[in-house]
């Protein structure tokens, strides 16, 4: 548990973006996972394992919202409507926007180092889908740098 | 392998290895190799934005609770803060049909979020220049220091929270909402503090500071400073 926290704490900080909330919630999922640990049957999927509670937990507790649609029926062109506000964003508030949907398997690649297949098991999805939300991510991202790149040098 | 291919197989899982294919299009295609040198450089930049710090001694308190129930204090805690929300609406009065309600919102904001006073972040003035800018507005010169910039959550969506140092060394706040039409100028005051929101093109601004006089002073120089409509 010591060698995840962490991860499971930056994880769910990133999704309900509470610091006194994201500690709540892995508290409560470890104490899930505590009681569970014997349905672990690979201990080298216990990262994996605990991540899926944290956000198990997040989504139970704090995201009601989410049951009102599934990962696969939200319309991939959602993006936050980043233009008006582009200029001055860091890349911490351009994260906090994106859209659960994207912002979720990004987490989980970056902080949770899984790969595409990986992500797409645990949000039960499809890896087209989950390479699709990256990429969305990843643009919004990378627009945002490239804008601050040119503002700092007047390009 | 396209370029369309070799940028989406990058951006999906830009911290693998390359597939084969995708190598030897980058090696061939000065563009989609200097792409792959912007998304490495943007993936770094994510790294270090994703690093919150980690609460010390988390990990003995997790397996301090595993071992013993949530204590009261927490239950407590709980109420306190519930009671706190509670008191700090009768507090302010915010009501949605008040007819000040959006001064009314923007002294709760300030009170809500005590640290943009005391903290220095994003003070950087093209920020502001291009907030300004996506308000259809035009700024002719700073009205003051800027200390603090922050998109924060506002009535349905994101505004600019905005920390200046004025001339005469005090703190106002400027909060910008877009989107939001408002019919009038308004004023309240609340808590020690006094707030005036006034609708421009893109939505309306508010200004927060200490006395009534301040922030009216704040408005005349934010009038002077920008042209809203320009």
């Amino acid at each position: 548990m010591r060698a995840y926290s962490a991860d499971l704490y930056r994880f769910a900080y990133w999704l309900c973006r509470d610091r006194h909330v994201a500690e709540d919630l892995v508290q409560d999922a470890c104490l899930r996972a505590w009681k569970s640990w014997l349905e672990l049957r690979d201990i080298a999927l216990a990262r994996a394992w605990l991540m899926t509670i944290v956000r198990n937990e997040y989504a139970r507790g704090f995201a009601r919202k989410r049951n009102e649609t599934t990962l696969d029926e939200i319309d991939e062109a959602q993006l936050p409507s980043i233009p008006s506000f582009e200029a001055g964003l860091e890349t911490a508030q351009i994260v906090a926007l994106l859209p659960e949907t994207y912002r979720e398997p990004l987490l989980l690649q970056v902080l949770g180092g899984f790969s595409c297949a990986e992500i797409a098991g645990m949000l039960g999805t499809s890896e087209g889908a989950v390479m699709t939300r990256l990429t969305r991510a990843r643009q919004a991202l990378r627009q945002q740098y490239t804008d601050s790149i040119h503002r700092r040098t007047g390009r | 392998m396209s370029c369309l291919d070799f940028r989406r197989e990058k951006l999906a899982e830009p911290r693998r290895r390359l597939s084969e294919v995708a190598q030897a299009h980058m090696d061939g295609c000065p563009a989609c190799a200097a792409f792959a040198r912007e998304v490495d450089d943007s993936e770094r930049a994510l790294d270090r934005a994703l690093q919150t710090p980690v609460p010390e001694g988390l990990a003995d308190r997790i397996i301090f609770r595993s071992r013993r129930p949530r204590p009261a204090w927490r239950v407590w805690a709980l109420a306190a803060s519930i009671v706190l929300s509670i008191a700090l609406g009768f507090f302010l009065g915010v009501s949605r049909n008040a007819p000040d309600v959006y001064a009314r919102l923007a002294i709760e904001h300030v009170v809500m979020e005590p640290e943009s006073l005391s903290t220095v972040r994003n003070a950087d003035p093209e920020a502001f220049r291009a907030a300004v800018r996506s308000f259809g507005g035009s700024m002719n010169e700073l009205p003051g220091k800027i200390r603090y910039i922050r998109l924060c959550p506002v009535e349905d969506g994101f505004g600019w929270h905005i920390v200046f140092e004025t001339p005469d060394g005090s703190l106002a706040t400027l909060i910008l909402v877009p989107g939001k039409r408002m019919p009038r100028i308004e004023t309240a005051s609340a808590g020690g503090w006094s707030a005036l929101a006034r609708p421009i093109r893109g939505g309306y601004y508010a200004i927060v500071a200490p006395t009534a006089a301040a922030t009216s002073s704040f408005d005349k120089m934010l009038r002077e400073r920008v042209a809203w409509d320009a």
